[in-house]
C-alpha cells in the first residue's frame, strides 16, 4: 500500500490494499461508485473495510444495509483486524437498517411513488449532512430500486441522490447484485445506475478449470485514469487483497499442456 | 553437519547454506535438484536460513500434502514452527484438510496461483519479522496443473512481488520435468542459482 | 385442569345459581338468567342492537371491579355516554383496544410524516442509527385480551364485543384456542362471558367451531317490515335447557334499552 501523501487531496484514498493503486490514487470526491457483483463476490465486504479504513483516518462514515440486519454486519465487521468497536460507539461508523428508516417514515409498502422516493432521499442526505458523512454506502441499491417501478424515477432517484450527495462530499458506495459479470454482463439490474454512476467496480468470479477465483475490476471511474484489468482478489481479515488476474490465466479452456 | 533423523542419517550439503551467505533479501534463487535428492535439497536450504539467518517463511506446498511435509522435516529434527505452510494440495483430497497443524493454510487448488500470491501476502504481512522467505516445493509440481504461459507469466510476478518486499525467494524444481517455457523464464527471473540437478556422489 | 376452586357458601348465597343477563324481560324468558359458569357467543347483524346488549349485558356488575367490557369498535367517550344515559355503573373496567390501534398506528403515522417534513433531527438519526429492528407495531392484543379476562377471579363477568377484530388480524384457529380457554376459565370460576362475532365474512367453519364451544348462542338479527326494522334475537342453542329455545323480537326504549316485545317459540 501507498502511503496517503502520495496522492493528490482530490481523492477519497479508499484504504483498500491495492484499490488505491487501480484507481491512480483513489475515488474522486463525492462521486458515486456502483460496486457491482454476484452474490457472494465481496461486495459487502468491500463496502465495510471502505467504510472502516474512513472511520481510521477519522471520517464520519454511513452504511444502509437491506440485504442484512446491522446486528450480523457489525458482527462481520469485527473481523477486521484495523476494526475498533469504538469507531461505531463513537459515532464515526452509523449502520443504519433500512427497514428501520422505512419503517420509521411509513415507507413499508411494496411500491414507492415520487414523494417517497424524495422522503427517502431527503432523510439519507439529512443524515449525511447532520453527522457529516463523508463515506456512504447503500447494501443495496438493487432491493431498494425493486420498490420503485418505473425506470424513470429510479433514474430521478440516483441522480438526485447522486448530486446532494457530491454537494456535501460524500463518497458513496452504491452496491448492487448482478447475475453476471461476465464479458456482456449489464453491470446493473435496471440498466439505468450504470450510465448515472460515476464509477463501476464489478465484482464477480471467473472459472478456471473448475474453480472459482473472485475478481474485482474496476469498468470506469471518472475523474481518473485508471486500471481496467482485472485483478484476484482475496478476503482476509486484513482486507480485501488484489493482485493483477494472470493474463493467461483467464483462458480455462484450450489449455496447452506441456507434455501432451 | 549431519542430521540424525528417525532412522535415517544423511549429509546435508554444506554447499548450499554456504551459498545463501551470498544472496540478500532481496534475492530469488532457483534451486535446481533430481528426484532423489529433492529432500536432501530441500532440507539444506532450508536450515540455514532457519537456523543461521533466522527468518521466518511460508513454505508453498504443491507437490505433497503439508502434513506430510512436516513430518519429513520433523523426522530430521528441523523446528518448522516459524514456517507457515500453504497447502495446495489436501483440499482436492476429501478429508485432507482435517490435520492437526494450525501452521498450514489451505488453497483449494495449484492452478488458483492468484490465490497462493495473495496467501503468502497475507501471512507475511502478519508476521511479525524483518527477515522472511518464500520457499515454493515445486515449479515442477505447479507445472503439472498449470498452462505454461500461465506459469511462467505467475513466476515473473511472484518473484518480482517479493524482490520488491524485499523477502527472499526460492524455487524448487526438478529440471527435467519443467516445460522448456517455464524454465527458461525461471533462468531469466532468478538472481541466484543453486544447482543439485546431478545426484552428486561423494 | 385438577385445578379445583373452593366457592365460598356465603358467595354462593349472594351470587346464586344464575345471573341476570341485564335485561329482566329476557331473564323471564329464561328461566331467572343465565346459569353461573356460561360462554355465549352472539352472531351479529350490523345495527341489531347487539352492541347495545353487550353493555347491558355487563350492566348488573355484581363486582364492579370483576366485571370487564372490552370493545374494539368504540371510543371510551363512547361507551361512558351510553351507560350514563341508562344509568349503568361506571366503575367497571373498559378496555377499547380499536382506540389503542388506532392511536398507536396514528402516532407512528403522525411520526412519519414530520419525519418526512421536517427531516431527522441529531437526536433521531442517532436514535435510528441504534434501532436494531422495526418496531412491530402489532401489539398482540388477542394474548393481552385472553390474559386480562383469565385474571378475572370466581363470579366474573366479561364482555369482548367484537371478535371480529381478532379474526381479520390473527390466524382464525388462535382466535378460536383463546375462546376454548376463555371458555374453561369461564366455567371453572362460574364466570359469565359474553362474546359477539358479526356474521359479516365470517366462515362457515369458523362459526361452526365457536357455536360448539359455547353454552348458549345467540343471533341478533335485522328485518325491514314495510318500512320498519324489526330486532331480534334468537336463542338457537341453551346447554341443559332446549325450552328456552326461542326468538324474542325486541325494541330500543330509553327508559330500559333492550325491550322484548314478541316471543316465538323455535319449534
Ligand atoms: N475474512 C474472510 N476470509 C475468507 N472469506 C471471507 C471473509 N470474509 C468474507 N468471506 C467470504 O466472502 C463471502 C461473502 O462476502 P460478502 O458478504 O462480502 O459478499 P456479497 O457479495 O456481499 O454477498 P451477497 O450477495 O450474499 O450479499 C462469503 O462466502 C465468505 O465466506
Ligand atoms: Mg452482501
Amino acid at each position: 500500500m501507498q502511503p496517503a501523501g502520495m496522492y493528490s487531496r482530490d481523492r477519497c484514498v479508499t484504504g483498500v490494499h491495492g484499490l488505491d493503486e487501480i484507481l491512480r490514487g483513489g475515488i474522486p470526491y463525492g462521486s458515486t461508485v456502483l460496486a457491482a457483483g454476484t452474490c457472494g463476490s465481496g461486495k459487502t465486504t468491500l463496502g465495510m473495510e471502505f467504510l472502516v479504513r474512513g472511520a481510521n483516518a477519522g471520517e464520519a462514515c454511513a452504511h444502509f444495509t437491506a440485504t442484512e440486519p446491522s446486528v450480523k454486519l457489525l458482527e462481520n465487521i469485527r473481523q477486521f483486524a484495523f476494526f475498533d468497536m469504538k469507531m461505531v460507539d463513537t459515532g464515526l461508523i452509523n449502520v443504519f437498517d433500512m427497514d428501520v428508516l422505512y419503517s420509521w417514515l411509513g415507507l413499508e409498502k411494496s411500491t414507492f411513488d415520487l414523494d417517497d422516493v424524495h422522503s427517502l432521499i431527503k432523510s439519507i442526505v439529512d443524515i449525511v449532512n447532520t453527522i457529516g458523512v463523508t463515506r456512504l454506502v447503500i447494501d443495496s441499491v438493487t432491493t431498494l430500486c425493486y420498490k420503485i417501478k418505473s425506470e424513470q424515477l429510479i433514474r430521478d432517484f440516483l441522480f438526485t441522490l447522486g448530486k446532494k450527495l457530491a454537494t456535501l462530499g460524500c463518497t458513496t458506495i452504491l452496491i448492487a447484485e448482478i447475475t453476471s459479470a461476465t464479458e456482456n454482463a449489464h453491470w446493473s439490474s435496471f440498466g439505468v445506475e450504470e450510465a448515472i454512476c460515476d464509477g463501476i467496480i464489478v465484482l464477480g468470479d471467473i472459472e478456471r478449470m473448475g474453480h472459482l477465483l473472485r475478481f474485482l475490476q474496476v469498468v470506469k471511474m471518472r475523474g481518473t485514469s485508471h486500471s481496467r484489468a482485472k485483478h484476484a482478489i482475496e478476503l482476509t481479515p486484513l482486507g480485501v487483497m488484489l493482485t493483477p488476474m494472470l493474463k493467461w490465466g483467464a483462458i480455462s479452456d484450450n489449455v496447452n499442456r506441456w507434455g501432451s | 553437519m549431519s542430521i540424525v533423523g528417525g532412522l535415517e542419517v544423511f549429509e546435508l550439503d554444506q554447499g548450499i547454506a554456504d551459498q545463501l551467505t551470498e544472496v540478500s533479501l532481496n534475492s530469488s534463487v532457483q534451486v535446481r535438484c533430481g528426484n532423489s535428492n529433492s529432500f536432501m535439497v530441500t532440507a539444506s536450504t532450508l536450515i540455514p536460513l532457519l537456523q543461521m539467518f533466522e527468518m521466518k517463511g511460508v513454505y508453498i506446498s504443491a507437490s505433497r500434502g503439508a502434513a506430510e511435509v512436516i513430518q519429513a522435516f520433523e523426522s530430521v529434527g528441523i523446528d518448522v514452527s516459524q514456517i507457515q505452510f500453504i497447502d495446495l494440495v489436501s483440499s482436492g483430497i476429501l478429508g485432507g484438510t482435517n490435520i492437526p497443524y494450525n501452521n498450514v493454510h489451505f488453497v483449494d487448488s495449484p492452478i488458483m496461483l492468484e490465490s497462493i500470491l495473495l496467501r503468502t501476502l497475507y501471512i507475511l504481512q502478519t508476521n511479525q519479522s524483518e527477515r522472511n522467505f518464500v520457499f515454493v516445493d515445486s515449479v515442477n509440481a505447479l507445472a503439472i496443473y498449470n498452462d505454461d504461459r500461465m506459469l511462467a507469466e505467475y513466476l515473473h510476478t511472484f518473484i518480482n512481488t517479493f524482490r520488491q518486499q524485499d523477502v527472499l525467494s526460492v524455487i524448487l524444481n526438478v529440471p527435467d520435468q519443467t516445460p522448456p517455457l517455464v524454465l527458461s523464464n525461471l533462468d531469466l527471473y532468478c538472481t541466484d542459482l543453486v544447482d543439485r540437478g546431478q545426484v552428486v556422489i561423494h | 385442569m385438577a385445578k379445583e376452586i373452593q366457592f365460598e357458601a356465603e358467595d354462593e348465597e349472594f351470587f346464586g345459581k344464575v345471573g341476570s343477563f341485564g335485561v329482566p324481560k329476557f331473564d323471564n324468558e329464561m328461566r331467572g338468567g343465565v346459569p353461573r359458569g356460561f360462554t355465549m357467543i352472539a352472531f351479529t347483524d350490523t345495527g341489531s342492537g347487539s352492541e347495545l346488549f353487550a353493555k347491558q349485558f355487563v350492566s348488573p356488575a355484581e363486582e364492579a371491579e370483576n366485571t370487564i367490557y372490552i370493545s374494539t369498535n368504540e371510543g371510551q367517550a363512547e361507551i361512558v355516554r351510553i351507560f350514563q344515559k341508562y344509568d349503568w355503573p361506571l366503575d367497571i373496567n373498559v378496555r377499547t383496544i380499536g382506540e389503542e390501534y388506532n392511536s398507536n398506528v396514528l402516532e407512528k403515522e403522525l411520526l412519519a410524516s414530520r419525519y418526512r417534513l421536517e427531516g431527522f433531527r441529531l437526536e433521531d438519526i442517532q436514535r435510528l442509527a441504534q434501532t436494531r429492528f422495526v418496531d412491530e407495531n402489532n401489539q398482540d392484543y388477542l394474548t393481552e385480551v385472553t390474559n386480562e379476562v383469565m385474571a378475572l377471579g370466581p363470579y366474573f363477568r366479561a364482555v369482548v364485543d367484537s371478535l371480529d377484530f381478532f379474526l381479520q388480524r390473527d390466524d382464525p384457529a388462535r382466535v378460536v384456542a383463546m375462546v376454548r380457554m376463555l371458555q374453561a376459565h369461564a366455567q371453572m370460576y362460574r364466570g359469565l362471558l359474553f362474546l359477539t362475532v358479526s356474521t359479516d365474512g365470517l366462515s362457515p367453519s369458523i362459526k361452526q367451531e365457536l357455536a360448539s364451544i359455547a353454552d348458549m348462542v345467540l343471533s341478533f338479527q335485522v328485518r325491514t317490515i314495510g318500512t320498519d326494522f324489526e330486532t331480534s334475537m334468537m336463542v338457537s342453542k341453551f346447554r341443559n335447557a332446549p325450552e328456552n329455545l326461542k326468538i324474542l323480537v325486541f325494541r330500543v326504549t330509553p327508559e330500559e334499552g333492550i325491550t322484548p316485545e314478541t316471543v316465538e317459540r323455535i319449534a
